[in-house]
């Protein structure tokens, strides 16, 4: 299954302000055979800009996967989850919670705003490149994107 | 003179008759609830000294007055409870009046009719009491009620935040050394490799602890009400948790009938699925066979969850409970030995107690009473 259901290498937004969660991310994504843009940006506000294409974002992609964590400053991801799934022209994105949060109450709610899915961050590095390499395998080579709606 | 029975005939008064009345009206007088006897529209016929003593009017002050000024401003107890008379001959409110020297007092207070043989209402009759200690050990019932809710909510949030903000740091320690082995894998000798695994396993562990003081946490701080619980429900839906391991160790379940009680609910499948799990975890040999169920005793129903593992000596009977405390190494069988600490506190916050019975190399049985009634 290394055929890309898209043809083409995958954009990627990682909305996440941890630096060294960041790093993990990259180094995990890495290590995949399919090579993929990964997209970062570091607070709420800037991942909506982005997927707006707003300001010095205006020439970026539109994202095929947002991996979103939670605890974010300035606007909480919970907020942006709720923005992109109530925008017509974005909730079609697929949005990968990706927190260490295990609250249930989270989980709850990151499904009631409409997340597609909730994975929590292990603490174990093996595991969370399993757990990254395993969103980019069933999202990309398994699952049937929508194409583009601009 | 032991009957009190007067017969009401007026030509037939006697001495004897004259001296019940007397024992009859001494009683009213001296009785503990202040009592006050009016006509129809509330004009004052008659009090008694226990009204003196609340009020601190004397009997001279009241008489043909009508009682309203007794009553603090706004509140007409009196006015609102006459009408509903007619329905039933008492009716009770709790009101506040005044005393002579103008201070206010709460009061417990009865208004009944008279009637004549004709059922006509021929008098009123208030009783009252003051209950002032009542009011102010109900306030403060309420005011401690508050204080502690907040109390919990903030513990909770202490313990949500201590623990979601501890694992992010976790993280980074173990998964950066895991990466730092995996970059410089070969370029490292044996040592680092040895010193690296450490600090993960160390990581990985505080992180299950972490958890787990999370879920501990919460069986004491996120009380949800008791509600009618079905507790066979509550065990399937265990069951259906476990399902995984009962598959895996081909395990038995025999399930005895069980009641439904006030409890709580989620807790409740919490209490199954912990002490079912033990039962699985520490099988031994054997393919495990638990049995679960209950009996009415008195005014408990107790339940017990058997198996046939391992079993446990007595005198780590009581050590087992407490927080994180092991009788096995981590290569024996995993977990924290938070489990049962959170049986105990689950069973002890529905007013139960929790205990058990075992023989060593052939199994042990949990026993756990929760009360019928329960607040």
């Amino acid at each position: 299954m290394d055929m890309d259901t898209l043809g083409r290498p995958a954009d990627f937004l990682l909305v996440e302000d941890n630096p060294g969660d960041v790093r993990l991310t990259q180094e995990a994504l890495k290590s995949h055979k399919v090579k993929n843009n990964l997209h970062v940006v570091i607070d709420g506000e800037e991942a909506i800009a982005f997927l707006r294409k707003q300001g010095k974002y205006k020439d970026a992609p539109r994202p095929d996967i947002i991996l979103l964590d939670l605890n974010l400053p300035k606007k909480d991801g919970r907020e942006v989850l709720a923005e992109i799934k109530s925008d017509p022209r974005l909730k079609a994105i697929p949005v990968v919670v990706i927190t260490s949060s295990e609250a249930e109450q989270d989980i709850i709610k990151s499904y009631n705003l409409n997340a597609n899915c909730y994975v929590t961050k292990p603490v174990n590095f093996d595991q969370f490149i399993k757990v990254v390499q395993s969103i980019n395998d069933f999202w990309l080579t398994i699952v049937k994107l929508p194409s583009g709606i601009e | 003179m032991n009957n009190f029975d007067i017969p009401l005939e007026p030509e037939t008064y006697t001495r004897t008759d004259l001296a019940k009345l007397q024992i009859f009206e001494k009683v009213l007088k001296g009785n503990v609830e202040a009592i006050i006897i009016t006509d129809t529209h509330g004009n004052i016929e008659w009090v008694n000294n226990t009204f003196t003593l609340l009020t601190g009017h004397s009997k001279a002050d009241v008489l043909g007055k009508n009682l309203y000024f007794l009553f603090a401003d706004g509140q007409n107890a009196y006015s609102e409870l006459c009408p509903k008379l007619n329905e039933t001959n008492h009716q009770q409110v709790e009101s506040w009046m005044h005393r002579k020297d103008g201070s206010e007092f709460s009061v417990e207070l009865t208004l009944s009719a008279v009637r004549s043989d004709a059922d006509m209402i021929t008098h009123h009759v208030l009783e009252f009491s003051d209950n002032t200690e009542f009011h102010h050990a109900r306030e403060e019932l309420v005011r401690r009620t508050k204080e502690l809710s907040r109390s919990n909510q903030e513990l909770e949030q202490f313990a949500y935040v201590a623990s979601h903000d501890l694992q992010e740091p976790l993280r980074m320690v173990a998964s950066y050394t895991q990466l730092i082995a995996q970059r410089y894998q070969g370029k490292l000798d044996a040592d680092a490799d040895e010193f690296i695994g450490y600090a993960v396993d160390g990581a990985t562990r505080m992180q299950a602890i972490i958890n787990d003081l999370l879920v501990l946490s919460r069986v004491g701080t996120r009380n949800t009400a008791f509600a009618l619980v079905d507790s066979k429900a509550a065990l399937d839906k265990a069951l259906a948790n476990l399902r995984l391991v009962i598959g895996e160790t081909d395990a038995k379940i025999i399930c005895g009938s069980l009641p439904t009680l006030n409890a709580d609910g989620s807790q409740f499948i919490q209490l199954f699925q912990n002490l079912i799990g033990n039962a699985l975890k520490f099988r031994g040999d054997r393919s495990p066979c638990v049995e679960i169920g209950a009996e009415r005793q008195d005014e408990e129903w107790v339940f017990y969850v058997r198996d046939n593992g391992i079993g446990i000596a007595p005198e780590y009977f009581e050590r087992i409970f407490l927080m994180f405390q092991r009788l096995h190494s981590k290569r024996e069988y995993p977990g924290t030995g938070i489990g049962l600490t959170i049986c105990k506190k689950i069973v002890e916050r529905h007013g139960g107690r929790i205990w058990l019975a075992s023989e060593q190399g052939k199994g042990t049985t949990f026993y756990f009473s929760i009360p019928v009634s329960l607040s």
